[in-house]
């Protein structure tokens, strides 16, 4: 039995479940509602204390961190491959993932919660929003939800993350001039892992990412999007995020697989 | 052929120090003066721009990153495996690398440069921009809070090690393995700094330390204040 508690196919989210859909492993999806804060819920609590998704069980065993339980998902299953046989580019992979979970993917959080999530909170009343807080576990996360529910995150810190996206493009251009997946000649978890988090770049960021000034990038997600397990994957969806996916396939001129 | 660049028995050194002892292979030893900072002088940093140990030279290829460091030499060399046996276990391998280098480590680089202090010839304007504001903030200094923060979350780590040695008298499962090469040279640390050790993690520090391996690399473990080594969890 393997049971995938998460929201929407997207950045932590996503990881497992566009993992599973490329390995091919049937799971059951009990889909928790970032958008009413169902991961602090008592009865996602009762699952992982810490308050955050995604989390996978498989047969009871509880994963609570998502770039390790992608790695236990390649590990545990039968299905393809998705890490390369060859220690260094193993290495690559791991240092991609870590990269983008500790570097990138919070920045594109931080930026993005500011945008879309913020203006939310602006009319609801502070004893409300406190009740709220404190129901989160984790008091770096406590710290966060306050900045972003209370409008605030320090612009420096908005810029500071502005700074680290458009680093990473520099980064990542590089990095897929080298070879056509970002751990080499084949498709692995690290293409997964950044594909949750920048999925929807030439349509958010569309001065930054574009054919003329990051074609390898370009070409890069092109091949990602062409594939029918992470096309599953982003059909997971129940709110806008498959909607975004589907409307980025068509961006690209990538079809719909059968 | 494999050379190393590492500050000595200590930290993140000490991790690659001991993978390798564990592994018996021969390397040439570089030792950086971490203490007169010469990780951030421009030789070294031409090796690793972010200015930190330890760094893995391999096959003619250039790897930073403790933890994944620790992979590449367990799947690289296979024997004796210190990856984790069987499927959860590995698991529990990734997911003590990631909370030693996102969490144990930097909380521990606070905590120990506000009640050692630093080094004299830090260069922060060499260091790429999120390296360099850590640099900077460390000589301005920490504020209370934030030590008190660092400190709290190592006291929750000493608590995660007691609760994970429990079943096994190991981190990861029934074996030995890279998670507690990974950890033990931090929580050697904390008792230095006057964090208590539940009694399950004090045994468990007893018997990594009791490994030829450990004993080979680790000498006496002096403490040096260094930051380091991942920004952390940014948000």
């Amino acid at each position: 039995m393997l049971e995938v508690y998460t929201w929407e196919p997207n950045a932590n989210s996503g990881k497992p479940l566009l993992c599973l859909c490329e390995k091919q492993v049937p799971f059951t999806h009990h889909y928790i509602d970032m958008g009413k804060l169902e991961q602090f819920s008592p009865a996602f609590l009762a699952i992982n204390p810490d308050g955050t998704i995604p989390a996978v069980v498989h047969d009871g065993f509880v994963m609570t961190e998502s770039t390790p339980a992608m790695e236990y998902i390649d590990d545990a299953f039968d299905g393809p491959a998705l890490r390369p046989a060859d220690p260094w580019w193993r290495w690559r992979m791991r240092q991609v993932m870590r990269y983008m979970d500790n570097v990138v993917a919070p920045s594109l959080a931080m930026l993005a919660s500011n945008r879309l999530a913020a203006p939310r909170y602006a009319d609801v009343d502070e004893a409300e929003k406190r009740r709220e807080l404190e129901k989160i576990p984790l008091p770096e996360r406590r710290a966060a939800w306050e900045k972003l529910m209370f409008g605030k995150t320090p612009q420096a810190d908005l810029d500071e993350s502005a700074r680290r996206i458009a680093e990473s493009f520099d980064l990542f251009e590089d990095l897929l001039s080298e070879a056509p997946y970002l751990a080499g000649e084949e498709f692995s978890l690290a293409d997964i892992n950044v594909m949750a988090t920048f999925y929807h770049l030439p349509q958010s960021y569309p001065d930054d990412v574009n054919d003329a000034r990051r074609p390898h990038m370009m070409a890069w997600l092109r091949r990602c999007h062409a594939r029918p397990g992470l096309q599953r994957g982003f059909g997971t969806g129940r709110g806008f995020i498959t909607q975004r996916a589907a409307d980025v396939r068509r961006l690209l001129g990538v079809e719909d697989a059968a | 052929m494999i050379e190393l660049y590492h500050g000595g028995p200590t930290g993140h050194s000490a991790s690659a120090l001991i993978a390798l002892a564990e592994k018996g292979l021969d390397f040439t030893s570089h030792p950086i003066d971490l203490a007169g900072g010469e990780n951030h002088s421009e030789a070294f940093l031409e090796l690793n721009p972010e200015g930190q140990v330890p760094v893995l030279l391999a096959d003619g290829r250039t790897l930073t990153g403790t933890f994944h460091i620790l992979l590449y030499l367990d799947e690289a060399f296979p024997e004796p495996s210190l990856g984790g046996e069987g499927t959860q276990a590995r698991y529990a391998v990734h997911k003590w690398g990631k909370y030693v280098e996102t969490h144990i480590a930097p909380n521990l680089a606070i905590a120990r440069w506000a009640q050692l202090g630093g080094v004299a010839d830090a260069r922060p304007e060499r260091l790429p921009p999120a390296r360099a504001a850590l640099w900077r903030q460390a000589l301005a200094g920490f504020s209370q809070e934030q030590v008190a923060a660092a400190r709290q979350a190592l006291e929750k780590a000493a608590a995660r090690v007691a609760q994970d040695a429990a079943a096994t008298g190991w981190l990861a499962g029934a074996a030995y393995s890279m998670a507690d090469i990974a950890a033990y040279p931090h929580l050697a640390q904390f008792h230095a700094l006057g964090i208590a050790l539940p009694a399950g993690a004090q045994d468990w520090l007893a018997r990594v330390a009791e490994r030829p391996a450990v004993r080979e690399a680790a000498g006496d473990m002096p403490i040096v204040a260094t930051m380091g080594p991942e920004p952390g969890r940014w948000g």
